[in-house]
C-alpha cells in the first residue's frame, strides 16, 4: 500500500467515525432539549385542564385546545399523581394521520372524579427541526472532509513526485553507463537530503568501483613483467646444451602454464577494458567477409580436428566496434572448435541480424544461467573460464542479446544484433 | 649490430643482453630515465629496445627527445600495456615497433632485426643462410639460385627461424609469432609441426640441407651444425 492512501485511508476513517459520534452526540442533545420544550408545553396544557376543572369547573375539558389531544379516562383511585412524560405514536384526528408525539400522563382529581390524563403532543415538527440542523451541521463538515482529502490527495502526489523521481533515477543507475548522476530539484528539505545523500552515494560508487577496475588492470600490468621474465628465463634455458629429455618436459609444461597465465590476465584486462573505455573505432563491418576471414584463421585447428564445418551466410552487415566484433567472433568460432570433438561438426549460419554458431562436443546441455559467469568452465577445460564472460561484456556493451541453448546434440550460441546497432542510432554512443 | 636495452627490471635486461650478445651483437644497457637519456644522446644504436615503465620517467619522452635531436636508431618499445593508444601513441612518436609482455626473445630479436633491415640503406633486405636466400622486402625464397614458393605463413616461418638461427626457438614462440597474441592455442603446440614438415619438404625438394632439428618436443634450431 502506498504512504499515501495508507495515510488517507486512517484520515478518512476518523473523519467518518467522528462524523458518526458527532452527530449522533449532537442529535441527542439537541432532541434531548426539545423534549424538554414540548415536556414545558404539554404540563401548561396540564395546567390548563385543571384550570378548567377548578375554576370554571368543565369536566371534561371541552376541545378547546388547538395542538394537542387530551384524553381522559375515569379511574377507581388515584394511584399516584407524577407526571409521566413519554414518546408514542398516535393518531392526529386534525391532520387524520398516525403521528410521533409525546405524552404526558397523569392522575387528576377533577370535580371529585379521579381521572387519568394524557395529553399528547405532536413531535413531528420538532423532529423536523433537529434533523434540519443536524443535516446544516453534517454536511458542510462532510464536504469539507472531502475536500481536505481531495487536497491532500492532490497535494501529496505533487509534493511526492521528487521522490518518485528519485526513485527512478536510482532504478535507470548502472555501473556500465558512464551517464552521471541527475540530481532532483526540490524545495523539500527531507529530498534534498535524500538527493545528496544518493548522489555522494552514487559518486562513491562510482569511484570505488574505478578503483577496482584501475587495480584489476594494474594488478594485470604488473604480472606481465614477471610474466616476462620467466619467459625469457625460460628462453635462455632452452637454449642450454645439456637440457636432456627431462628438462624438455619440464620446460614445456612452464610454457604452457606462462602461456596460460598470459591468456588470464589479456582476458582479465580486456573484461576490465570492454566495460570501462568508450567505443572508438565504430564502422559499418561486413559480417559475412569477417566470418570467412575467422575460419580462415582458424583453419589450421579446425583441421587439426578434423572438424566438419558447414558456413550458411547471407550478406550481413552491422555497425559497431571492429575490435569488439572481432574478439566476438574469435572467442565464438575458437569456443566451437575447442569443446567439439574429433571429427565433429561446427555448423555457423548467419542470417539478417542473427548469428547461430553450432558445435558437437562431449559434453550435455550447459546450465545456461550460469555459462556466462566469469571462471565458469568444467574442469577438463584448458581455457581460462573467462571467454564466454568476455562475449556476454562485449554484447551488453554493443546492445546485442547471446543465448545459449541445446538442440539436436548440438551446443548452440546464438547471437542478435540488435536494431541500435544500424548507424542511424549509434551515431553517439 | 649495436643495441640499447632501456629496462629497469634486471633479470628480464640480463636474459634479453644475453640472447643479443649471443648471436654477435653489442650490447649497451641502462635501467633508468636519465642514464638511458644520456648514452642515447652520446652514441648511435641500431636499434633501442625501450621499456615504457621506467621508476624515474615515461619512456614515451625519451623517444620524443630521440626522435627531436634528428637520430634515426630504431626503436623497439617493450610494455606491459597493451592498450592500443598507448601503442599508436608510440608509433605516431617515431617508435619501429610494438611488443607486448610477456615476450618470446626470439620475438624481440626477429623484430629488432625487422626494424634494422628497414633502417639500414645499403638495400640490406636479403637474409641469407647457406644456399638459402631469403629477400624480406619481395617476399620470395631462393635456394641456390632457384625460386621456391611458399606459402605466407611457410615465409614467416622460414625468416623466423633463420632470424633465429643457432638458437632452439619453443614451438610457442613460432606460433605466437605466425598467429599472433589472440590464437589461444596454447593446448595445441604441436600443430606448429605440420607446417614445419611442410616447409623441410619444400626445401629440402628444392635442394636444401635441412637445417630444422627438433629438440626434444620443445621447439626447433635451425643451424647448420
Amino acid at each position: 500500500m502506498k504512504l499515501l492512501s495508507s495515510y488517507n485511508r486512517m484520515l478518512a476513517i476518523v473523519a467518518c467515525s467522528g462524523m458518526v459520534v458527532i452527530g449522533i452526540l449532537f442529535y441527542q442533545t439537541l432532541s434531548r432539549y426539545l423534549n424538554r420544550q414540548i415536556d414545558d408545553y404539554l404540563y401548561e396544557e396540564l395546567l390548563e385542564v385543571r384550570d378548567f376543572a377548578h375554576v370554571r369547573n368543565i369536566v371534561p375539558a371541552p376541545e378547546g385546545f388547538t395542538d394537542v389531544v387530551v384524553e381522559y379516562k375515569r379511574v377507581a383511585r388515584l394511584r399516584n399523581a407524577k407526571y409521566r412524560f413519554h414518546d408514542t405514536v398516535f393518531y392526529n384526528p386534525r391532520k387524520k394521520r398516525t403521528e410521533s408525539g409525546r405524552y404526558l400522563q397523569t392522575d387528576v382529581k377533577l370535580a371529585d372524579i379521579p381521572y387519568q390524563v394524557t395529553i399528547i403532543a405532536s413531535k413531528v415538527e420538532s423532529e423536523e427541526q433537529v434533523k434540519s440542523i443536524v443535516l446544516i451541521i453534517l454536511i458542510p463538515l462532510g464536504i469539507l472532509f472531502f475536500l481536505l482529502w481531495l487536497v491532500n490527495r492532490f497535494l501529496m502526489k505533487k509534493m511526492w513526485a521528487p521522490f518518485m523521481r528519485l526513485v527512478e533515477n536510482i532504478r535507470q543507475f548502472s555501473l556500465g553507463q558512464e551517464q552521471a548522476y541527475t540530481p532532483v530539484e526540490t524545495r523539500i528539505e527531507e529530498f534534498r537530503v535524500l538527493n545528496d545523500a544518493l548522489a555522494e552515494v552514487e559518486k562513491k560508487i562510482r569511484s570505488d568501483y574505478r578503483e577496482v577496475k584501475l587495480f584489476t588492470e594494474n594488478a594485470s600490468h604488473e604480472m606481465m613483467t614477471p610474466l616476462a621474465v620467466i619467459n625469457s628465463k625460460l628462453d635462455t634455458m632452452l637454449q642450454s646444451e645439456n637440457l636432456g629429455i627431462e628438462g624438455s618436459i619440464l620446460i614445456t609444461d612452464l610454457y604452457k602454464a606462462t602461456s596460460r597465465l598470459t591468456r588470464l590476465n589479456q582476458s582479465l584486462l580486456l573484461l576490465v577494458k570492454i566495460g570501462s573505455q568508450p567505443l572508438t573505432d565504430l564502422e559499418m563491418i561486413d559480417l559475412e567477409q569477417l566470418l570467412t576471414e575467422k575460419l580462415n584463421y582458424f583453419q589450421e585447428l579446425i583441421q587439426r580436428r578434423k572438424l566438419n564445418v558447414s558456413l550458411q551466410t547471407a550478406p550481413a552487415s552491422i555497425y559497431g566496434s571492429y575490435s569488439l566484433v572481432e574478439i566476438l567472433l574469435n572467442n565464438l568460432i575458437s569456443n566451437a572448435i575447442r569443446h567439439n570433438t574429433e571429427g565433429g561438426a561446427l555448423r555457423i549460419s548467419l542470417s539478417g541480424k542473427q548469428l547461430q554458431v553450432y558445435n558437437t562436443s562431449h559434453s550435455g546441455p550447459l546450465d545456461s544461467s550460469k555459462i556466462f559467469d566469469r571462471f565458469y568452465k568444467d574442469s577438463t577445460s584448458e581455457g581460462t573460464g573467462l571467454g564466454l564472460a568476455i562475449l556476454k561484456e562485449i554484447c551488453e556493451k554493443l546492445g546485442y542479446k547471446i543465448s545459449y541453448f541445446w538442440r539436436d546434440h548440438l551446443h548452440c550460441f546464438e547471437l542478435e544484433f540488435s536494431e541500435e546497432s544500424t548507424p542511424t542510432h549509434t551515431g553517439q554512443s | 649490430m649495436k643495441f640499447l636495452v632501456i629496462e629497469d627490471e634486471e633479470s628480464l635486461r640480463r636474459s634479453v643482453i644475453k640472447y643479443l650478445t649471443d648471436e654477435g651483437n653489442v650490447c649497451d644497457w641502462s635501467s633508468s630515465f636519465r642514464e638511458a637519456d644520456e648514452k642515447m644522446m652520446l652514441y648511435d644504436y641500431d636499434c633501442i629496445i625501450l621499456d615504457l615503465g621506467l621508476p624515474d620517467g615515461e619512456g614515451l619522452k625519451l623517444l620524443q627527445q630521440l626522435r627531436k635531436s634528428n637520430k634515426t636508431d630504431g626503436v623497439l618499445i617493450v610494455s606491459a600495456r597493451n592498450a592500443l593508444d598507448q601503442k599508436l601513441e608510440g608509433l605516431r612518436l617515431g617508435a619501429d615497433d610494438y611488443l607486448t609482455k610477456p615476450f618470446h626473445l626470439s620475438e624481440l630479436y626477429a623484430r629488432a632485426q625487422a626494424i634494422i633491415r628497414r633502417k639500414s640503406f645499403q638495400g640490406n633486405d636479403t637474409v641469407r643462410f647457406g644456399e638459402i636466400e631469403v629477400d624480406t622486402v619481395a617476399k620470395t625464397v631462393h635456394v641456390s639460385g632457384r625460386e621456391l614458393y611458399l606459402t605466407r605463413k611457410e615465409f614467416d616461418l622460414l625468416l623466423y627461424f633463420i632470424v633465429n638461427k643457432n638458437k632452439v626457438v619453443p614451438k610457442s614462440a613460432a606460433i605466437t609469432h605466425i598467429w599472433g597474441d589472440e590464437a589461444d592455442m596454447a593446448d595445441s603446440f604441436d600443430f606448429i609441426y605440420t607446417h614445419i614438415k611442410n616447409l623441410r619438404k619444400k626445401l629440402s625438394d628444392a635442394g636444401s640441407r635441412d637445417y630444422f632439428h627438433s629438440v626434444y618436443g620443445v621447439g626447433y634450431k635451425f643451424t647448420d651444425g
